[in-house]
């Protein structure tokens, strides 16, 4: 389940940022070679960024990639420990929920000042920052659903299953990782391999 | 604001940090409490703005664009042929693959931006055969370590990015400041390994390879070398901005991952989730720096550290020096990015009020931040080397092997403070 909202999210992200690529680049190249300008490549950079950290900012939640220093963590007694994931559960989940706050505020104005984009293209600012405020709405979303199930588990005395789900992400498990794709890719890449130790030995 | 009140503020998010709340709202909790107490509610509104300008500034995208770059050139295993072509080029120095340890991470770690992938890359192409050869473990486990903290300062740099974003430096100049030192650095790691190996009498050292083999390898090195170009390139003949020359980079990172047939749908996925994740990490932290730095210069905070500095009557190496202890310390126990974002609202003001460098200054924290890297207990490339062995030796082993680069970084930072111009010179030719 959680596999694949991170693949079908990944996908959206990567694809917004594949497609802002090419854009910019055929943008970019033919400023320089033809002298022609599409002109907007920049402001749609900016609503690429808008809408693909909201969804980063969800996938992040969900991979625990949120830093947290984990130097005295590991030294603390459990309960301690416990205590310390269920409130950053909860403080993560009340900064996303803020920010979701923060973009309704952005949106009223922006719709009362029928705002547009200082740019060629003066897009109303209305539409861009909707994308925005629902990404925002989705992180929240999913930050309090994380801290209600870290709040049940913690009220009901399940501390072990909460730790197990929301202990700092630690460098061996970051490296565990690594390891696993870098184990496939070098699968695929015996052939070479043989040749780099020929050439070693 | 009160001295009291600034260092109450600034030690309770260094305190909240440690304990192991997350870093992003530690730093939003400080803000927006620091902002409240001054202002009060309205405080909110005025975040509202500065949020949406972080999410919408152009300039930002560049970080996802960088990171998806090198997740690209990572995954389709363009990284890992790296090491083969380093060992036969550099190999003949005394000290042999230990070169192409460090050589091979600073390209690697250049254009990957990530330590752990680095670390562990390199490390587990290049140990077998170290192994195999009986190179010492700790020289070894060091050169890794050490080779990976170079990528931060070699550019594109994603902490250089962040820096520039948060000082309003240009990221263009700040990314051909890092050229220079970051070249100067990794001869000071090879310099270091040949005259260990030549002082010790070790015969640590490859066969020599015939001409043909050494130039056929080199064909290695073209990916990640054009896109080093292509990215600097473009930046430094002011063709293209930094968001600009990082598209560049993904499509011919993408153009590279399809040429060598590595290419799959699975792959893609595989860099967009990890970008994606590692992208997140990244903007929360940097959401939470600016509601940080709105309250610290809406409570004039910079202006009372400022004052307050300077009543000492500290010239700009005292207080560079002050600084570097300060970040010494600091590196050893927090993660470096934060640290970096945690810090600059309150040290940036200050050191620019005496006559430093913007561009200069940028340099100097992301040295500050390599060490971190490698200084105990908490170092990452320490854990992240100490993890891909696996003859099962102490983690000391490793600390100890990267002891001689922290002493070289810190030479290297007094050499900085000393001719500011190994910086500043490149950039001022822009």
């Amino acid at each position: 389940m959680k596999d694949t909202i991170e693949r079908w999210l990944g996908t959206l992200f990567g694809l917004i940022f594949i497609g802002l690529s090419l854009v910019v680049a055929v943008e970019t190249v033919m400023r320089k070679v033809f002298n022609v300008s599409l002109q907007g490549a920049d402001e749609l950079g900016g609503y690429a960024l808008a809408v693909g950290a909201t969804i980063a900012f969800s996938m992040a939640l969900l991979g625990r990639n949120h830093i947290r220093v984990d130097v005295l963590y590991s030294l603390f007694p459990e309960p301690l420990k416990t205590a310390l994931n269920w409130l950053s559960a909860l403080s993560i989940a009340a900064f996303a929920v803020l920010l979701a706050w923060l973009a309704w505020f952005v949106i009223q104005d922006t719709r009362a000042y029928q705002s547009v984009s200082q740019t060629p293209w003066a897009t109303p600012l209305v539409y861009p920052q909707t994308a925005w405020l629902m990404g925002l709405l989705v992180f929240g979303a999913v930050a309090a659903i994380v801290s209600l199930y870290a709040s049940f588990l913690f009220v009901t005395g399940r501390t072990d299953a909460l730790n197990t789900l929301l202990h700092p992400r630690t460098t061996r498990e970051e490296l565990k990782e690594e390891l696993e794709d870098l184990k496939v890719r070098s699968s695929h890449d015996r052939s070479e391999m043989n040749v780099k130790s020929g050439a070693s030995s | 604001m009160s001295l009291t009140y600034i260092a109450i503020g600034f030690f309770a998010m260094l305190g909240m940090m440690l304990m192991g709340l997350p870093v992003a709202t530690s730093m939003a909790t400080v803000g927006i409490i620091g902002g409240m107490v001054a202002y009060g509610l309205p405080f909110i509104d005025s975040i509202a703005p500065v949020v949406w300008g972080v999410h919408n500034d152009n300039l930002l995208t560049s970080i996802p664009l960088f990171v998806l770059m090198g997740e690209l050139l990572l995954r389709s295993g363009i990284a890992d042929r790296m090491f083969g072509a380093m060992a036969a080029w550099f190999g003949r120095l005394p000290g042999g693959l230990l070169h192409a340890n460090i050589g091979c991470s600073a390209i690697f770690a250049a254009t990957s931006g990530s330590s752990v992938a680095t670390a562990a890359t390199v490390g587990t192409v290049a140990l077998p055969s170290l192994q195999k050869r009986r190179y010492p473990m700790n020289l070894s486990l060091g050169s890794i370590a050490a080779g990976g903290t170079l990528g931060i300062l070699i550019p594109p740099s994603v902490n250089l990015i962040v820096y520039g974003s948060l000082t309003d430096t240009s990221i263009g100049r700040l990314f051909v400041a890092g050229i220079v030192p970051g070249l100067l650095l990794t001869a000071a790691f090879m310099g270091f390994v040949i005259i260990y190996a030549v002082l010790t009498r070790s015969s640590i050292r490859e066969e020599k390879l015939p001409w043909r083999e050494r130039v056929r390898l080199l064909k290695d090195l073209v990916p990640p070398a054009v896109v080093f170009f292509i990215v600097m390139g473009s930046l430094y003949s002011g063709v293209a901005t930094t968001t600009e020359s990082a598209a560049l980079g993904v499509v011919a990172s993408l153009g590279f991952a399809w040429h060598s047939r590595k290419l799959s749908w699975a792959l893609l996925q595989t860099c967009f989730v990890q970008t994606a994740k590692t992208s997140g990490m990244i903007l929360l932290i940097i959401t939470a720096a600016f509601i940080l730095n709105l309250a610290v210069s809406l409570t004039g905070v910079a202006e009372t550290m400022t004052q307050w500095v300077t009543s000492f009557g500290l010239s700009g190496t005292q207080m560079l020096l002050i600084l570097m202890v300060f970040y010494l310390i600091l590196g050893m126990f927090m993660d470096v990015l934060s640290m970096m974002v945690a810090t600059i609202p309150i040290t940036f003001p200050i050191v620019m009020a005496l006559g430093i460098d913007p561009v200069w200054f940028g340099i100097f924290i992301v040295i500050m931040c390599e060490l971190g890297l490698i200084t105990p207990p908490v170092g990452m490339n320490l854990f992240v080397v100490q993890g891909i062995r696996r003859d099962g030796g102490s983690i000391a082993d490793v600390i100890l092997g990267a002891a001689p680069y922290v002493l070289i970084l810190i030479g290297f930072a007094f050499l900085l403070i000393a001719f500011p111009s190994i910086v500043t010179w490149l950039p001022s030719q822009m």
